[in-house]
Order: C-alpha cells, then structure tokens, then sequence
C-alpha cells in the first residue's frame, strides 16, 4: 500500500511513523517547505487536556499518555509544571469551580486554588491583582524543536520518504478515488491520500469540490532574553484580560509572551506587529512584574488554522474512498500529535478511528450542523 | 580545556563540529538545523553565526550557500531591547 501524506508538520509526521509501526511499506510525505516551518515549529510546546468539550478532553488525555510513553520510547522532553490560568475578579472563580467539575468526570485532577496557594504555586505573581486560579498539574510544556527533530529522524529511519520543497497544486481524483497529487516536481500516485497541511488544506482539499472552513488567524509570541529566575507553572494565564495573554519560559531561561489579539485572518506571514508587544506585555507585567525588567529579543508570526468549533477535522474526506484529512487543530495540533498519528492510521488500515470520540470530528459535521458544544464555557 | 574546536555560535556556544555532528544524525535542511542548535536565537540575532553555518552546511551537503538560506528570516527586534520601551507606545 501506497500512502502520500501531504505536510511534513507534527500531525503528517505522526500520521507517517504510525503508518510505518504499522507495517506500510510505501509512506512518502511531501511539504511545500521544510519539515516543521508551518505552525510546528512557531507554537508555544504547551499542553493540557483541560479542555471544554468531551472531544478535546479525551483525545488530548489519550495523547498527553502517548507523549509521556514516547518522553521514554524516543527519548523526548517534556515536563508536567502545570498551567495556572489567574483570576482577577472574584465571579469568575465560581466559573472555574464548574469547569473542574467538568474535568472531574474525565478524570483530570484540575483544581481551584485560593490567592494564598497561588502564592505558593507562583510567588512572583502580583497579590494585588490575582484573587485565586485554577491549576492543572497535569498540563505542560515542551521544547518543540528538539522532540520534532527526534521524530523526524525516527521517520525517516522507519524507512519513510520526506520529500520537502514540494507543493501540492492539485488531487487528481477518478470516480470515488483520488489518485494522484499534481506537485511542483510532478505527479505523486498512491492508494490512499492524507491531507495535514493547516490552512493550506482548504486551498488542496479544494481542488476535488471540498470545502473545509479553515481559516488562518495569525498569531504574535514574542521571546525575551534568558534569565535565571525561573517560574514554577509551565503557562501562566491572565484570564480576566481580554485575548487571555499568558506567559511561559523554555527550557533555555527566556520568558515567551503572547495574546490572542483582534487581526485580519490570512495576512502575509511577513506583516509583523509592533503594537503586539504593549497589548502582549502591559497586562502581563501588572500580574507579574519581574516582566517589567526584561529585554525583548525576538518577535515571530504563525498562524492558527481555525475551524467554526475549534476543534480539529479529522477523519474520511467525503465522497471520496481514500482521501483523509488531519488538520485545522486551532491552535492544539502539536499537542494532540500522537493522537492524530494513530486515530488516522486507524481509520486507514481497520475503517475505524481506535478512539470513537473522534467520529464527532470529521468533516461531515459542518453539513449535519453537529458542530462540537464547548459544555463547560467559562466567563 | 576543549581542543581543536571551532566555535561559530558566541550566543549558545556551537561549533563547526557540533554542526558537522547534526548534519551526520541526518538533520538535512539548514532552517531544521539552525533551529535545533539555536542558530541566530541569541541576542546577536545571527549575524556572526549564520553566515558561517550555512557555509559549513552548504560546503557538507554539496549546495549553495544561496540555496541554503533560502528560508532564512531575521526577526525583529534587530537588537534585544528592553520591554519597558515597548509598553510605553501604548495610548492610555
């Protein structure tokens, strides 16, 4: 069996290793640019399943196992220093009591924490402003670019073709089967076709009469110089400001500042934004004021692919027999990565995804109008 | 004390053999190569390492070295610059 796997990012990596595990002789990815250069190697490496659907709790639960499983098999990094998502007002604790509820019935131990036990958690955080949290201590983080380039050399040791620097023009499909990918370098047959490819998924799965509502929203970390000063919670959240800014610090001592800001989706990658960094560091600063003294070293731009419910398209493409999509994670897709691999090697090779949740999430569900429901929203 | 070692990176402290040893694990692009030793993530922003390490890999994997920083982006700020500066262009 013949699988192309379009997009050499986290998700078709895993898709590959997990189709070569699998015993798939024949597995080639292809990327319009180097492997990892998309939303790969621009996020934050934070994780956490403490998340507001069933969907994301689930699977993201499942893949934090995987990556710890694989922190062992392939030797990655990771640490479980816990997310702290800060309350200023005191409404909205009430929300985070029900939220941990809803986590409870998963199984994931978040739990609310009172202004005295921030403290602890975090003594850096300014007393003044926060009035209680709520901490997930099995939620962390990552240094992204060393666990993608262990996975990529593992693919590539599994005997998998990554072909970088090749853009996909165009599915070529015959009857109820695509089969072939029209590239910049030529043609591409195989027997089944997988597409994880972020925003440029909606432009490929285009060219067979499919429509993915993906859009890219760009994003604006910034990363200041390294300092010995370290914080005790992998991601700390300002969640009563707008655009919750948060702040993390890698593995390397540099604090990495960001915030979900009002902005025109599909700008060019290269439309950067100085106004970023006041709107990223002002409320940030207020909530931990160590961030006043720091230097601003480097700023860059990713996007997030954004489906209607933020939550990833996964599964058969419609109507065709042997195309797949992964993609459209929204901002989660380094987190749920080994998931990703094998729920689509599943239905590949059995027909089925090995965790049923996952049906929730295929493409059909923007024709049904089963959209995926946040229960549990806070605020 | 380190012998014969060249160092091409002052920010992380990478040398010519830590490129050469990346580059024999199988690390086959510059842009993955760069990003995994942290070439041009210190506050020289790369000017003293890229240029060297893109040669060292060009010369290594028989490219150009146009074609090996093709993907290359500087970032701003050029030079690092302290925040307080940045949170005083907001408007009240």
């Amino acid at each position: 069996m013949r699988v192309l796997v379009v997009g050499a990012g986290i998700s078709g990596l895993f898709v590959a290793r997990e189709l070569a595990l699998r015993g798939v002789k024949d597995v080639t990815v292809v990327d319009s640019g180097y492997p990892g250069g998309g939303a790969t190697l621009r996020n934050l490496g934070c994780f956490r399943s403490s998340f507001t659907s069933p969907e994301h709790v689930v699977l993201i639960k499942e893949s934090i196992r995987e990556w710890l499983r694989l922190r062992d098999e392939m030797g990655l990094s990771l640490e479980q220093r816990g997310y702290l998502w800060v309350a200023r007002k005191p409404e909205t604790l009430e929300g985070f009591r029900k939220l941990t509820e809803f986590h409870h019935q998963f199984g994931v131990p978040t739990r609310l924490v009172d202004a005295d036990e921030v403290r602890l958690l975090e003594p850096r955080l300014n007393a003044r402003v926060v009035v209680g949290a709520m901490f997930d201590p099995t939620a962390g983080r990552m240094p992204i670019i060393e666990n993608f380039v262990k996975l990529y050399l593992e693919v590539k040791r599994l005997g998998v073709r990554v072909v970088p620097y090749t853009r996909v023009t165009r599915l070529v499909p015959r009857g109820s089967r695509v089969t072939a990918a029209e590239t910049s370098r030529g043609p591409v047959e195989a027997d089944a076709f997988v597409v994880a490819a972020g925003g440029d998924s909606r432009d490929i799965l285009a060219t067979v009469g499919v429509d993915v509502p993906i859009t890219d929203v760009p994003r604006h970390p910034y990363v200041t110089e390294p300092y010995a000063e370290t914080l005790r919670p992998a991601l700390i959240i300002d969640w009563d400001t707008p655009g919750s800014p948060h702040v993390s610090q890698n593995e390397h001592g540099s604090f990495v500042l960001a915030r979900d800001l009002e902005d025109a989706p599909r700008v060019s990658i290269y439309s950067h934004r100085a106004d970023a960094i006041p709107h990223i560091l002002k409320p940030l600063r207020e909530l931990l004021p160590l961030l006043s003294g720091v230097n601003v070293l480097r700023y860059w731009m990713g996007y997030y692919d954004m489906t209607p419910d933020h939550h990833p398209i996964y599964g058969p493409v419609e109507p065709y027999e042997n195309l797949y999509v992964a993609a459209g994670f929204s901002g989660h897709g380094m987190m749920m990565g080994p998931v990703t691999g094998k729920l689509i090697a599943s239905w590949i090779l059995d027909g089925r995804p090995h965790i049923d949740v996952a049906r929730n999430l295929t493409l059909e569900r923007f024709k049904t109008g089963r959209l995926v429901k946040e229960l549990a929203v806070i605020g | 004390m380190r012998r014969e070692v060249t160092v091409v990176c002052r920010c992380n402290d990478v040398t010519r053999e830590d490129i050469l040893k990346a580059i024999e694990m199988g690390i086959d692009d510059f842009e993955l190569l760069r990003k995994y030793l942290r070439l041009g993530f210190g506050p020289c922003q790369g000017r003293s390492c890229v240029m060297i390490a893109a040669r060292i890999f060009a010369r290594a994997k028989g490219k150009s070295v146009e074609e090996v920083l093709s993907n290359y982006r500087v970032r701003p700020p050029i030079v690092p610059v302290p925040a307080k500066y940045f949170a005083r262009g907001l408007k009240p």
